[in-house]
Order: C-alpha cells, then sequence, then structure tokens
C-alpha cells in the first residue's frame, strides 16, 4: 500500500496547480541558480517536474508528480534557448547519445562529458545525469581541450565497431552516432574492428522490425523505451562487458519472443540496430508465403478515410503493421480469454460478438457425506456451477447487460451482439494486453485489417481517425454502452425514457483517452464533469492519515465523478461533503477510454429524468458509506511494519500457530473437500513468530486482483469479500494479478451448451471459473478452522494477528 | 530474490533450464528480461547445460606468474584423453589463492597446489559420479593484534559495552583518533562514513560488509574471515549499533565456501550470546545479520555494485552522486566497509584508539594486512605497521626472494595501480616527490618506500591490500598484458570508455606481445588511456590503462624490442 509520509500542498508550477507532496515543493520552491556554460551565465531553477515526450507531466504510481533535478545539460538548452529569442546563436556543443529527456539519465556513452574543475584536472562529468550547482563553472568541447579529446576518442571506440554506414543511415542519413562523428570529423576509427561473430548477430524474425545487434552501442534507450514508456518489459541488457547486448525476455528471437510490436524501441533507437524492414530492405516473410495475412502498405494505407489524419512516413516507418485478413461464414477471429496484442477494424461484412461461457458460478453443496465417528466430524461437500437464477448470492449484481469493452453490452440473457463494417474491435486487449473479452465470428464473408498496437495508438491520437472512431461510437455504441452501466438500469427499464435519455446524452459526449499513470482529477480539484469508463482501469483513491488509500478500481462499464457534482443537491448536502470538490483521486492505470459529460449536462439529465436523479442519489450514497466504512477500517490500523507485508489490510486471515499445528494437513484436505478436490488455501506463507499466515483470501483493502478483468466480472463487496459474478469467462487474469496466489482456477466438466451464434448447434464447452476463499458460506465456521484437530488454524483480522505477535513477545 | 533463486535452481539442475526461469518468473512476478539480465550477467550461472567435469584454471597475476598457462595446458591434454564434451577447460578470474598459486577450480571445488596428475583423479571422480572433496585450510586462530580476545572466547565485549552505554558519537570519535581508515584500498576515513550515515535521515538503514574480494593479489579477507570470523560480526554489529543500521549482510564471493560456512556459525554465535538479533544483551537494541553469498565477479567489489547486485540487478556501478551514505541499498543510507576495516574495530574500542593509531612505524599511523604474492619465498597474509618499507616487508616477512631472483618490480596495488621499478632514475621521478630526496641522488630504491598511502601517492601510485612481487626474470610486457586482460574481463560494460576501451587495449597489447607493433600505435594507448581516466563511470574503467601506463614509464628498454 502506498504509504505518503508527506503531507500534500497545493503547488503552482508553471502556471499550473498541481497537488504535490511538501518535501517536493520545498525542492521545487528553492532559489534559482546561476552556472555559466564557456563563459555564457545562464539562470535555471535547481528542480522540476518530470515530464514525457509530449511535454505532459509524469506521475508516479501514487498519483504525485516526479521531481528531477536540472542537470547541466538541461541549463545547455535553455542558454542556447534563451539565446535564440535574444537573437543571438549560442548551440548547445554537448552531443548526446544515451540520452533523451524524457527518460531517465543512466549516463552510460559518456559523451555528453563536460569539465567542471576550473582547474582541468579532476574527473569530467555527464552533462545529462550531473545536477546543477551554484556558481558552477562547466567547459565543453567547445572551449575545453581535454573534453574535446576525450568525446573524439569515445566516438572513435563506438566508430570502430560500428557498421558504417549502419541500416538507418544509408536509408536516411540519420544514425546519431554518425551524425557526430561526421560532426568531429572520426569517422574512420584508428581501433582494430569488432570481428564478424555470432556475438552480434542479426535478428530478422519480427515481421515489423529488423535488429541488427553490430550497429547497437548499448545506450539504454530501447531498454527504458520498451520497460519505462510502455511498460512492456520485454527488452533487457544480456551478458557483461565487450559481450554485452540487447535482449528480448531470455534473449528469444523478437519475432517469437513477447514483444507486440509497439514499436517504441525502434523509435528510440539512434542508430540502425533497430530499424523497420520496408526502411531497410529486409523482405517480410508474408511476402514468401501467399496464404499468410497480406500487408498493407503505406501508400493503399493512406487512401482510406481511416487512415488520413496519419502521416505518409509514419506509415512507412510502420510497414507491417497493419495486415488484412479473410474469414470465410462462422471463422472465429479471436476468442474470449486469449492474450492478443491487435486491434480489428472490420472493412467489410459484419461479425458477432459473444460469450461462450456459461453464465454461472462454483457452489459448494453439502454432500452425501462420510460422516465419521464423530458424527460430522468429516464434512463431504462438491462443487457444481450454479447460475444466480437458482443460487441468489448476496451482493450479487441485478443488471442485465455487461459491459466488455470495446463499447459493446451484452444482454445476459442472449449474450449475442453484431459490429458492422466500419467498427473497430478488439482495442482493449491491444493497448493494454488483457485477455479478450468476448469471441467475434465472421457472420458471412468478412475482410479485416488487424492493427498492431503502435498504428491503433496513433490512430487514437490523430485528429482525423479519432474523430471518425467517435462518430461511430457516438452513432453506434453509446447506447448500448450505457445500457450496461449500473447507473442507468434503473431508467432503462422503460425503453422509451432509456432511448430519450441516451438521445439528450450522445450530443453531449467528449470522448477521452488518458494514458496510464496520468491523473484524470485530484482529491479537492473542482467537480466539473462526470466520467463512464468505456476501457481500461481507474484507481480511486483518497488522502487519509498522511496517506493514499485505495477506495476501488473501477474497469470497463464503471462511472465516477458523480459525487462532486451532487454536493449541493438538498438531499446530498446532508452528508456534508466539500462543496463541488472531488472527494477522491483518480488516476488512470493503462490506457483507458473515457466518456465525459460536463457538469453542466449532468445536473440538466438530473432535472430532466427523476428516476435517474433518485437512482444517481441512491448509489452515491451507496459509495459514500461504503469509502467511511474503509476508511474507519483504516483508522484502526497501524503502520507498523507489518504494513509492509500487506497484511494490517487483511480482514480475514487463516493464521495457523505453528506450535500447535503437527503439519498434518487436515486444513487443506478439508478444503479441497469442501470445495470438489480443488483447494482453495495452501498451508504456506508468511511467518510471524509462531505463526504462519496460510494463503487464503486476504480480502485486501487494495484489492489488485480486480483490475483487468475483460468482462468486469470480479467484485467487492460490503465485508471486503471478493464476489465472482456469473459470467466469468475464466482467462485467469484475476489468480494471475493476485498476489498471494490466493485466486484458483477450478476446472469444471465440459457441458453442452447451445451456441450463442448459431443456437441450433450444441457445442461443448469446458467450464474454467475463478473461485477464492469464500469462508465456506452457509457453515457456521469455515471446514479449515472446523477441521484443525488439534485448535491451531483460526481465522482473524490483521489487527487481533499484530496484537497475538506482540503479546508473544512480551 | 532473483540471486538466491538462480542459485538454487543452478544447484539443483546443474545450469539454468528455460523452462524453470519461466516458472520463476510466474512465481516472483518478475519480466523474463529481468531474471534474463541478471542470469547473463554473472558468469557463474550457466544458461546452458555444460560438460559434466569443468576445470577452471586462474589466469590472473601471482598464478600467471607461477605458470598458470603451462597448467591450462597440460589440462587441455588430459580432457582430450577423455570423451569430447566430457571434460571442458577455461580460464577463470582470481579465485583469491594466491599465495599457493596456481589455484584451479573443478566444478565448484577450489584447490591449490595440485599438479595435473591430482587434477586428473578429481576429474575422474566427477565422471563417476563421486562426490569431489574439499581442501581445507587452516582455521586456527592466530596471535594477531586485531584479536583482543586471541587466546579465550570471543565475548563481544565491544558490544556489550555499547549496551551498556549507548554512545555513537564516542565511537566515532574513538575511530577518528584511532586513524582507521578504508582497508578496500580506497582509505577513506571510517569515521566519516559512519557518521555520515548516523546523521543522516531515515528510519531504515543498512550496513555491509564488503566481503567480495576478488582482486588479483588479495586474500587477506580469505584468513580474516576463516580464522577470525567474530572480529567482522562484531565489527558492523557495532557498525549497525551506532549508525542505527538494523539490518546487516556480510558479502562474501560464492567461492569462498568455507569462510562462508565461518562466518555463518559465527553469526549464530553471535545470537545465542546475544550479541547480535533482538534484544541485544537484554536491551532494546536490535540488529539482524546474514550472510549474501555473491553472484560473483571482480565488479561486485565496487560498492554501488556490490549493491546493485544485493538488490537482484546487475552488478553494474552507480553514477554518483548520490554516495551510498546518503542513499545505498535500497535508496536508503548504507554504511559499507571492507572485512579488515570492520574487523579492527572491536579492538580499536577495547584497547583504545591511540593504541592502534601508534602501531605505525616511520612517521605512518597504525597497522594492516597485506596479502603478498609473486616471486617471494613465502608469500602469505601478513599483519604489519603502516610505515614499513618494501625491503623490509620482502626480507621480513617473505624471507626475501625465491629461487635465487632479485627484486625486479612490484605492484603495490594489484592490478590498479600498475607496477614500480626496484630503483627509479630521479628524471622519472615526480618532481615534488624528487625535491624531497637528498641532494646528490641520481637513483631512488624502491625498497626504502614506506608502505604508507601518502607515500604511494605521491608516486603517482597507489597502496592496495594486494602486494605482487616481480623476480628478475618477468617480463613487463606480458605481465601488463595478463593486467589488463583481467579488466576487459571483468568490466561490467555498463559505459562506453570501460566497456569497449579496456577490451579494446587489450587487444592491442595482445598486438603488441606478437611484435612489430607500429610506434604511433604507442600514442592511441595514450590518448586512450587519458579517455578512460577521464570519462569512466567507476574505478574500474579509470585504473585499466595503469599497468601499460606505468610500464611505458619505467620499463621503455623492455617495451623497445616489441615495436616495429
Amino acid at each position: 500500500m502506498p504509504v505518503i509520509l508527506d503531507d500534500m500542498v497545493q503547488f503552482v508550477f508553471e502556471g499550473r496547480t498541481l497537488a504535490v507532496p511538501k518535501t517536493l515543493s520545498e525542492k521545487l520552491s528553492l532559489p534559482p541558480i546561476t552556472i555559466t556554460i564557456d563563459g555564457h551565465p545562464v539562470e535555471v531553477p535547481q528542480a522540476s517536474l518530470k515530464r514525457d515526450e509530449a511535454g505532459r507531466f509524469v506521475y508516479d504510481a501514487d498519483g504525485n508528480p516526479i521531481l528531477r533535478e536540472t542537470t547541466i545539460f538541461d541549463a545547455a538548452i535553455k542558454l542556447s534557448e534563451e539565446a535564440k529569442q535574444r537573437g543571438e546563436d549560442i548551440p548547445i556543443s554537448i552531443p548526446i547519445l544515451c540520452h533523451r529527456e524524457h527518460l531517465t539519465p543512466v549516463a552510460v556513452c559518456r559523451i555528453c562529458v563536460v569539465d567542471t574543475d576550473p582547474n582541468g584536472k579532476s574527473k569530467l562529468l555527464p552533462a545529462c545525469r550531473q545536477p546543477v550547482d551554484k556558481g558552477m563553472q562547466v567547459k565543453t568541447m567547445a572551449t575545453s581541450q581535454r573534453v574535446r579529446d576525450s568525446v573524439g576518442l569515445l566516438t572513435e571506440l563506438l566508430m570502430a565497431d560500428h557498421p558504417s554506414p549502419c541500416a538507418k543511415h544509408a536509408a536516411t542519413k540519420d544514425c546519431e552516432l554518425e551524425v557526430i562523428a561526421e560532426n568531429l570529423g572520426c569517422t574512420s576509427s584508428r581501433f582494430p574492428r569488432r570481428p564478424k561473430g555470432e556475438d552480434r548477430p542479426h535478428d530478422d524474425s519480427s515481421v515489423v522490425i529488423a535488429v541488427d545487434h553490430s550497429a547497437c552501442i548499448m545506450c539504454d534507450r530501447c531498454v527504458r523505451g520498451c520497460n519505462e514508456i510502455r511498460n512492456n518489459q520485454v527488452l533487457g541488457r544480456m551478458n557483461k562487458g565487450y559481450l554485452a547486448r540487447i535482449a528480448f525476455d531470455l534473449d528469444a528471437p523478437m519475432g517469437r519472443s513477447t514483444c507486440v510490436s509497439c514499436g517504441e524501441c525502434m523509435i528510440s533507437c539512434p542508430t540502425g540496430a533497430l530499424t523497420n524492414r520496408a526502411v531497410v530492405g529486409i523482405t517480410p516473410p508474408d511476402k514468401r508465403d501467399p496464404s499468410k495475412p497480406v500487408v498493407v502498405h503505406a501508400d493503399e494505407l493512406v487512401t482510406m478515410p481511416l487512415f488520413e489524419g496519419i502521416s505518409h512516413p509514419f506509415l512507412k516507418f510502420n510497414d507491417g503493421a497493419v495486415v488484412r485478413k479473410h474469414y470465410k461464414d462462422k471463422d472465429i477471429i479471436c476468442k474470449e480469454g486469449d492474450f492478443g496484442s491487435t486491434a480489428y477494424f472490420i472493412e467489410q461484412g459484419e461479425v458477432s460478438v459473444y460469450l461462450s461461457a456459461s453464465f454461472k458460478h462454483v457452489k459448494t453443496k453439502k454432500g452425501k457425506g462420510n460422516h465419521g465417528l464423530f458424527g460430522g466430524f468429516i464434512k463431504k461437500f462438491r462443487s457444481e456451477l450454479v447460475s444466480r437464477k437458482t443460487d441468489r448470492r448476496e451482493g450479487e449484481g441485478t443488471q442485465r447487460f455487461i459491459h466488455i469493452g470495446d463499447s459493446i453490452s451484452l444482454d445476459l440473457e442472449k449474450p449475442i451482439a453484431e459490429i458492422k463494417a466500419g467498427g473497430i474491435f478488439g482495442e482493449m486487449t491491444c493497448m493494454n494486453s488483457y485477455p479478450r473479452s468476448a469471441t467475434v465470428r465472421a457472420l458471412g464473408p468478412v475482410t479485416v485489417l488487424e492493427l498492431q498496437r503502435n498504428v491503433l495508438y496513433i490512430l487514437q491520437r490523430s485528429k482525423k481517425s479519432k474523430a471518425m472512431l467517435d462518430a461511430i461510437y457516438k452513432e453506434r455504441a453509446i447506447e448500448s454502452h450505457l445500457r450496461s452501466v449500473p447507473i442507468f438500469a434503473r431508467i432503462a427499464e422503460t425503453e422509451s425514457e432509456f432511448k430519450r435519455l441516451v438521445d439528450r446524452v450522445r450530443p453531449q459526449v467528449d470522448l477521452l483517452r488518458i494514458n496510464n499513470g496520468d491523473v484524470i482529477f485530484n482529491q479537492g480539484d473542482l467537480a466539473d464533469a462526470f466520467y463512464l469508463i468505456r476501457s481500461g482501469f481507474v484507481k480511486v483513491s483518497q488522502r487519509h492519515l498522511g496517506g493514499d488509500h485505495v477506495l476501488n478500481y473501477l474497469g470497463p462499464g464503471g462511472y465516477f465523478g458523480e459525487i462532486g457534482l451532487l454536493t449541493d443537491l438538498p438531499e446530498v448536502r446532508l452528508l456534508g461533503l466539500p462543496s463541488g470538490r472531488r472527494t477522491a483521486s483518480c488516476i488512470a492505470l493503462d490506457h483507458v477510454d473515457l466518456v465525459r459529460i460536463s457538469g453542466d449536462a449532468f445536473r440538466s439529465l438530473l432535472d430532466e429524468f427523476p428516476t435517474f436523479r433518485s437512482e444517481v442519489i441512491d448509489m452515491a450514497f451507496d459509495r459514500v458509506h461504503e469509502n467511511e466504512k474503509t476508511l474507519r477500517d483504516l483508522e484502526s490500523s497501524s503502520l507498523a511494519s507489518f504494513l509492509d507485508q500487506g497484511l494490517a489490510n487483511a480482514q480475514s486471515l487463516l493464521v495457523l500457530d505453528l506450535e500447535k499445528c503437527t503439519r498434518c494437513d487436515e486444513c487443506t484436505k478439508a478444503c479441497a473437500d469442501a470445495h470438489d478436490g480443488v483447494t482453495r488455501l495452501i498451508r504456506d506463507g508468511l511467518r510471524f513468530d509462531k505463526y504462519l499466515v496460510a494463503s487464503s483470501c486476504r480480502s485486501c483493502l487494495d484489492p489488485y486482483c480486480m483490475v483487468g478483468c475483460p468482462v468486469n466480472s470480479i467484485h467487492r463487496l460490503n465485508d471486503r469479500e471478493i464476489l465472482i459474478e456469473d459470467w466469468c469467462i475464466g482467462c485467469g487474469k484475476c489468480a494471475e494479478n493476485c498476489p498471494y496466489g490466493n485466486i484458483n482456477m477450478h476446472s469444471l466438466p465440459a457441458e453442452w451448451m447451445s451456441d450463442p451464434a448459431h443456437p441450433e448447434n450444441k457445442v461443448a464447452v469446458v467450464q474454467q471459473k475463478a473461485t477464492s476463499c469464500d469462508l465456506c458460506h452457509g457453515l457456521s465456521s469455515p471446514s479449515c478452522v472446523y477441521a484443525c484437530p488439534h485448535d491451531a488454524a483460526h481465522r482473524m483480522d490483521g489487527q487481533e494477528l499484530l496484537a497475538l505477535v506482540k503479546a508473544s513477545h512480551k | 530474490m532473483i540471486v538466491q533463486r538462480l542459485s538454487e535452481i543452478q544447484h539443483r539442475c546443474g545450469y539454468l533450464p528455460e523452462d524453470e526461469l519461466k516458472a520463476l518468473s510466474k512465481r516472483i512476478g518478475e519480466p523474463l528480461h529481468r531474471i534474463h539480465e541478471v542470469a547473463s550477467f554473472f558468469p557463474h550461472y550457466l544458461l546452458k547445460p555444460g560438460p559434466d567435469a569443468v576445470v577452471r584454471i586462474c589466469r590472473d597475476m601471482a598464478c600467471h606468474l607461477a605458470g598458470a598457462k603451462t597448467l591450462h595446458a597440460a589440462m587441455e591434454g588430459v580432457a582430450s584423453e577423455f570423451g569430447s564434451g566430457q571434460v571442458k577447460v577455461e580460464g577463470v578470474s582470481c579465485l583469491g589463492q594466491c599465495d599457493h598459486a596456481p589455484a584451479a577450480c573443478v566444478n565448484e571445488f577450489v584447490y591449490w597446489d595440485k599438479s595435473p596428475r591430482e587434477l586428473r583423479g578429481l576429474v575422474e571422480r566427477v565422471l563417476a559420479k563421486e562426490g569431489l572433496p574439499r581442501q581445507e585450510a587452516p582455521t586456527d586462530r592466530l596471535d594477531w593484534k586485531i584479536d583482543p580476545y586471541f587466546g579465550g572466547e570471543a565475548t563481544y565485549e565491544a558490544v556489550r559495552r555499547f549496551a551498556e552505554n549507548p554512545d555513537g558519537d564516542a565511537i566515532i570519535k574513538a575511530l577518528e583518533v584511532s586513524t582507521l581508515k578504508g582497508m578496500g584500498g580506497a582509505r577513506f576515513p571510517t569515521f566519516r562514513k559512519w557518521s555520515a550515515v548516523k546523521g543522516s535521515p531515515g528510519v531504515i538503514k543498512y550496513a555491509v560488509v564488503n566481503g567480495d574480494e576478488s582482486e588479483p593479489g588479495t586474500f587477506k579477507d580469505r584468513e580474516l574471515f576463516r580464522r577470525a570470523p567474530h572480529l567482522v560480526v562484531e565489527g558492523i554489529i557495532l557498525a549497525g549499533l551506532v549508525t542505527g543500521a538494523k539490518q546487516g549482510w556480510i558479502y562474501i564471493r560464492h567461492e569462498y565456501e568455507e569462510e562462508i560456512d565461518a562466518v555463518r556459525e559465527e553469526i549464530k554465535r553471535a545470537v545465542a550470546k546475544g550479541a547480535c538479533g533482538r534484544k541485544i544483551f537484554g536491551t532494546d537494541l536490535e540488529f539482524e545479520l546474514e550472510v549474501f553469498v555473491s553472484p560473483g565477479g571482480y565488479i561486485c567489489g565496487e560498492e554501488s555494485a556490490l549493491i546493485e547486485a544485493m538488490e537482484d540487478k546487475r552488478a553494474e556501478p552507480r553514477n554518483k552522486p548520490p554516495f551510498l551514505v546518503y542513499s545505498g541499498l535500497y535508496n536508503r543510507p548504507t554504511v559499507m566497509n571492507n572485512v579488515e576495516t570492520m574487523s579492527w574495530v572491536p579492538a580499536i574500542l577495547l584497547k583504545g584508539p591511540e593504541w592502534y593509531r601508534d602501531m605505525g612505524v616511520n612517521g605512518s599511523t597504525g597497522a594492516w594486512f597485506i596479502s603478498v604474492s609473486g616471486d617471494v619465498k613465502r608469500p602469505g597474509v601478513y599483519e604489519i605497521p603502516f610505515g614499513l618499507t618494501i625491503g623490509e616487508m620482502i626480507d621480513d616477512c617473505c624471507q626475501g626472494m625465491k629461487d635465487g631472483l632479485t627484486f625486479k618490480a612490484i605492484a603495490p596495488s594489484g592490478p590498479s595501480g600498475g607496477v614500480l621499478p626496484a630503483s627509479i632514475p630521479v628524471s622519472r621521478l615526480p618532481a615534488k616527490f624528487a625535491a624531497s630526496l637528498p641532494e646528490g641522488t641520481t637513483e631512488f630504491d624502491v625498497r626504502t618506500l614506506p608502505l604508507d598511502p601518502s607515500k604511494l601517492q605521491s608516486l603517482d601510485n597507489m597502496l592496495g591490500a594486494a602486494i605482487v612481487v616481480l623476480g628478475s626474470n618477468a617480463n613487463m610486457v606480458d605481465f601488463a598484458l595478463n593486467l589488463v586482460e583481467f579488466y576487459a574481463n571483468e568490466s561490467c560494460g555498463k559505459c562506453v570508455p570501460c566497456r569497449l576501451g579496456s577490451h579494446k587495449l587489450a587487444e592491442m597489447l595482445q598486438t603488441l606481445k606478437k611484435g612489430n607493433f607500429p610506434r604511433a600505435g604507442l600514442a592511441l594507448v595514450d590518448e586512450l588511456a587519458r579517455a578512460m581516466i577521464l570519462t569512466s563511470i567507476c574505478g574500474l574503467g579509470m585504473v585499466v590503462p595503469n599497468p601499460i601506463t606505468t610500464v611505458l614509464k619505467y620499463f621503455p628498454e623492455e617495451v623497445e624490442p616489441y615495436l616495429a
């Protein structure tokens, strides 16, 4: 759990008001200092905030801006820019290779070294990373012979092993190393060349990107691009010393690695080590195999309305990232639960979207039982799948429509929808690497364009393409989307009223795209809009007791921002919420698509539709109460070292007293017995003194398991227990997310079901559902506790355990 | 936990199978590239199954002088007698057995004083699936001044005194008076480090002992670990108590198996005595101590690289600032000292700082441990006062040169400082140094040079813990090449000057060694050396050129025959 020890303060930075931790604001408030570079004075702030390529602020996981100490290189840029404004010319005489302003400086190429020692004796320092210091006198290669000599020699070392011209320089004359070498006049090297060999191979396995390890200078830009900027976590460095080079995963060929071809590494690469295949003229594999999908090239793409706003060079640079595929009637295009990295645009034909999982949950029932000697000592249970119609669970949703992202909602009664030509699907998987949320099948012959992530990303950023996609959403999808949002459920019962509401909403919405890590709003900001989530996940958190605490994670179909708009309504005023202010902060956890309805429009909807108004207010009350409960629970917890283990969070731990426990494993067996042979409990976990906290659902205050469910079927109830709704598709994302391994996938026998797309056909569907500890609902005590013959197993919350541990120390 | 888990997998499977790494990635939630970048960094980890028996012959300094190449060739011959792929012979960086060179490894076990025949016997045992014996070194305590408990039980008296009167400032003052400095070779005053960490804000701080000892020629920590582990354990507990660190690690290179066992046993004993762990001697003081087994490599001796390895990363030195005392392990203030530095602390506190300070001779202060190897009669570890002259060291400690050789040169800081000749013409001495000599001196006799960091510095050299003595038959060009090759092998590859520079320099010296080296090439060596010193991130890159620049400076006549 993120704990901010600092108080938050409002801070005005470059005209923008930001909420920042106090220590950070103190650093930002330090007076500017003056340094000289080659004799020119320049005044710089001592620190600023980190920004991305587009100049937007970057936030950490807690939603705080990130401090960035001003470096000598920053000062050199400022000096040059200020000179330009005065009409003078002071060029930046510090070359850079491994550095880019939006990346964390690593200072490995050392080409940016400068001299800061007035006596010209001590080591040179990397300008890209060295913070400025008051009165510093910097000499660059413009005025220092030893800097010039060093930079020249480093360039010569790099050029010794560089295949010159490299693929990039040969094609576009912009290999950054070769440009520097040309400027310094050291294109030929006096050092021996690296012999051609296995240690620096070519890798042509990727459809889009050509890898030439011999042109790599190990600047680390691609690695930071992949992991830091895109968070794709594929690229790393391997080996050490002279044999070091970059590698994908466990040094897999790029095309067979987990790379999603986002293109960031290629854009980051200063040399010809990572280039576009088309640019360097390596034939993509599809040309050799006519049965494979066909690459649609830039020249054709620019003629399509969808790509109208995209620059021709970009498409050319990303050649291979769009392929055309043809499907016959009933062909499956993608399947629910599958992983992928592409989205689909329908050129011709129509597809059906449906869920093939059965809408049921795993229920434990009393079996015939093997009643032991002591009557019921051993309980036998079995598990089966039941639907909410026959087994209604407390807290379960009542909604009829579920949102599966991509702006499609499915009716649980008949979970099938159609998408027509011009529509796009699969964006959520493509952008955020979540499992596919539904199965898509061709209805008649279909032609689609399959798009790689970098192309989809640029489409969503291009004004023209975005306008086109947005128009499709507003025209076709908004109705279906709103239907699945719980806040509209009551009004949707009256079809005519709902249609009227949709027509009212349609012209009022703005469609937004928020990047991962960006703050949508901060607690205390003025409330000016209401938001619906089309895809992606949003973290809702509140500051409390000096810490930042997660109240909820909201996924596709979720909504937020209504409370701040309601505070002045008479019914709500008595809650005493700050008038017109945000009561919590919302941060995008990944690429989030939002529907924004302005505060005024939202309020006029409330006035016009009383059913909607009462529903909104009821739900807001529930939310406020739930949040209060969460925070009350927090107050009772202390921030002991315990916190680190995430245990203080826990509401229901299975604690084993190791002094009493004989390791007989009866608890695990009882759990397996109770759940059809699949145990939800593992007798292993964190140890505290003589207590072992066994793995079973900890019902965490920060339930990370909820992030990423593609069909939004995992929910948290008021008592913090996790409930998995019937429409779980068994993809396993939540089980993967749970840091404690406490969600298990339960496989059940295949069931004959009618195929939603073709009801006349029956198909066998193997059922897999997520399960977590249910505290053995309906039994007086959980099976594991009951089964323990040694009184060693107990259920308790984190605070009780803390008290026990403390007591045993005394 | 990546490092320990990789070691566990390798121990179980003999190498790191891909499936195991994939399963590990899933289990600990770290991406594949994170695991791979660590696994591929440390040569100790094998990503492919190797042959049944691997014989590794040390290739560095003392072993090189003692005929490691001959042993290597002999073992190649032995390997060829077995079926293909059964036995492999390869070079390995210094194993810390320089006093009985040449040393060798068979699979995981380190051996010394072994003939090719004996090594062959060990290989046969491996192929017959019999276990290998561990070659044991003596563990008896010696009458060292550093051991205040010699002759009795180590009672952790200095810790007990602190528990009774927890006055950290007094201890820091004592360290200041004692003049104790970093024994890893950097000679940074210990009291400064401790007081910086003590003064750093923050509740969580750490203490670490740097026991990576991988520099060729250095093996004194090995002896301290094995013969007197209670000293380093007591030293780090005190460092923790004084600075406020509640957790500490003793970082030891993985080849030191006996030493690792000895320290682990001693930590258990300290805990049992109440000197370590919770409630130290019944007070509320606490300090948890563990051994961290290094995944290996010379670069881990660089303190920030060591911290990176402990954080499960590639052992690549950090850019500084920030320094470890402000932002070290997991970005917390961290006090890190060499094994010997920590080991001196108990004696200094129990016998008084003046006692330590006044041990120095010839105007120096304090005492220290040296590892002497090379062409002397009795190589080994000696506890000597600072200020003892090189001549006294050779004659008194090591009983003179071996096999009738005369003293030709000395490497006073392992490979790092390069070499000094037996005698230096005044014209080649730094002006300031030359001026301090009696008038009329034409040659400076290096045997009269006191072993003191400041004296070596005034000769533009440095004083490390490793001292390698070369006899009259040594080939200086060959020696310089060997040292530079060591650095090329051990460069982490993070920064351009060291990654490429060390390799290119080694390549150039290999060409020089073959003869007919163009004279203009020497200018390039000089240019490269300057750029490496000025631009490398860490000390390794900065010292790579020293072996060849000092040979060019002091033995130009030996280089001459190799030039075109």
